[in-house]
């Protein structure tokens, strides 16, 4: 089983123009801006689930991304 | 330059690795104000690396490829250490030689490139560990410093050797205790910094990479000058995690905290009057300024 984060579209800010969790993750291409939804999105096959986005997330009050077992 | 090079020949596109394709379209080479921007929205130069889960290294590592002002032109010099296990999965060109020789190397990369290519613009930029820069390589690192050679040496600063478990390094603070090193650091850490302006590099900075916006300037900035004008130089905290005692989602607050007022990686910048002068003549908005004064 492993941990990935799961972003909650309808509290996803991207679309004001946060990225704080598409800056701050470590992986690369990882944590992706959709441009048709405007919300972020993650590669799950990408994410070691260092939870570093879920801290960044919830320290700007937006509480978009948690983790979830797979 | 932009794609010319990479583009895939339409009769072998299908059998590509899909992560190929991804870069031959949604790359950025070529593209004029690269940036952390682009993060998130175009395919980076980077893929699968195998950092551990959290590392703020690997922080470090996408922004510095992001804001490269041209990775097509670009070679990049490795060394020993964690940043060794990333360059196997970085879309640029990329040497590894002996733990400590990465400025040895670049130097004499740098001349052959300038005679090979007379009319084109090749960066070199080092990019090597703590233990490399300043312990193993800090003769090579001084040398090429003296000598004026002109290409970027970015130092990732976790202050021990975090590959091999944790041993004391010259950069590591004083008295700190580590998993290799009991008895704890007996002296001061290194000020590189200092040293590298005395040394004759035209740009300083320090910096950790807790504000991508910052490190862009930064490192835009010391490729520029080090086109025209000689040696720069940047320090970068990339904590290691694990060997701190810290949890993964800890390594960006372990950042923010070692940046405060006085703290030893408050932000520090310093530029020479010749680099100064070269930067304005190339900054557009000045150039349009100056054109309506005259």
């Amino acid at each position: 089983m492993y941990a990935v984060a799961e972003v909650i579209d309808d509290l996803c800010v991207a679309n004001k123009g946060c990225r704080l969790c598409i800056m701050y993750c470590p992986e690369a291409n990882t944590i992706m801006f959709n441009k048709e939804n405007r919300v972020a999105e993650v590669v799950e096959q990408r994410c070691k689930g260092c939870e570093l986005c879920v801290v960044v997330c919830s320290s700007a009050k937006h509480n978009a991304i948690t983790l979830v077992h797979r | 330059m932009g794609k010319e090079k990479i583009k895939i020949n339409p009769e072998f596109y299908d059998i590509m690795p899909v992560e190929y394709q991804e870069l031959v379209e949604e790359g950025t080479y070529g593209k004029e104000d690269r940036g952390w921007k682009d993060v998130g929205e175009s395919k980076e130069l980077i893929e699968e690396h195998s950092l551990c889960a959290g590392c703020p290294e690997s922080i470090a590592f996408r922004y510095v490829l992001a804001c490269l002002p041209a990775p097509e032109d670009t070679i990049m010099v490795g060394s020993t250490g964690c940043t060794s296990l990333v360059f196997p999965h970085v879309a640029v060109h990329n040497i590894h030689s002996l733990f400590g020789n990465q400025n040895a190397v670049a130097s004499g990369l740098k001349r052959a490139l300038s005679y090979r290519f007379p009319d084109k613009v090749k960066d070199v930029v080092v990019l090597a560990g703590d233990g490399a820069t300043v312990d193993i390589g800090l003769d090579m690192t001084l040398q090429s410093w003296f000598r004026q050679e002109k290409f970027t040496t970015i130092c990732f600063d976790n202050e021990l050797y975090a590959n091999t478990g944790g041993q004391s390094s010259g950069l590591m603070q004083k008295g700190f205790v580590a998993k290799m090193a009991p008895a704890g650091k007996k002296f001061d850490k290194v000020n590189l910094p200092e040293i590298a302006k005395v040394s004759g590099c035209h740009y300083v900075a320090k910096m950790t990479v807790s504000k991508p916006n910052r490190v862009e300037k930064a490192i835009r900035q010391a490729i520029l000058i080090a086109r025209e004008v000689g040696p720069t130089y940047i320090q970068l905290y990339t904590p290691c995690i694990l060997e701190i005692g810290k949890q993964m989602m800890e390594g960006l607050q372990e950042m923010r905290d070692s940046e405060g007022p006085n703290k030893r990686f408050e932000f520090e910048e310093y530029i020479s009057e010749e680099a100064k002068a070269y930067l304005e003549t190339i900054d557009p908005k000045k150039k349009k300024k100056k054109a309506i004064t005259a």
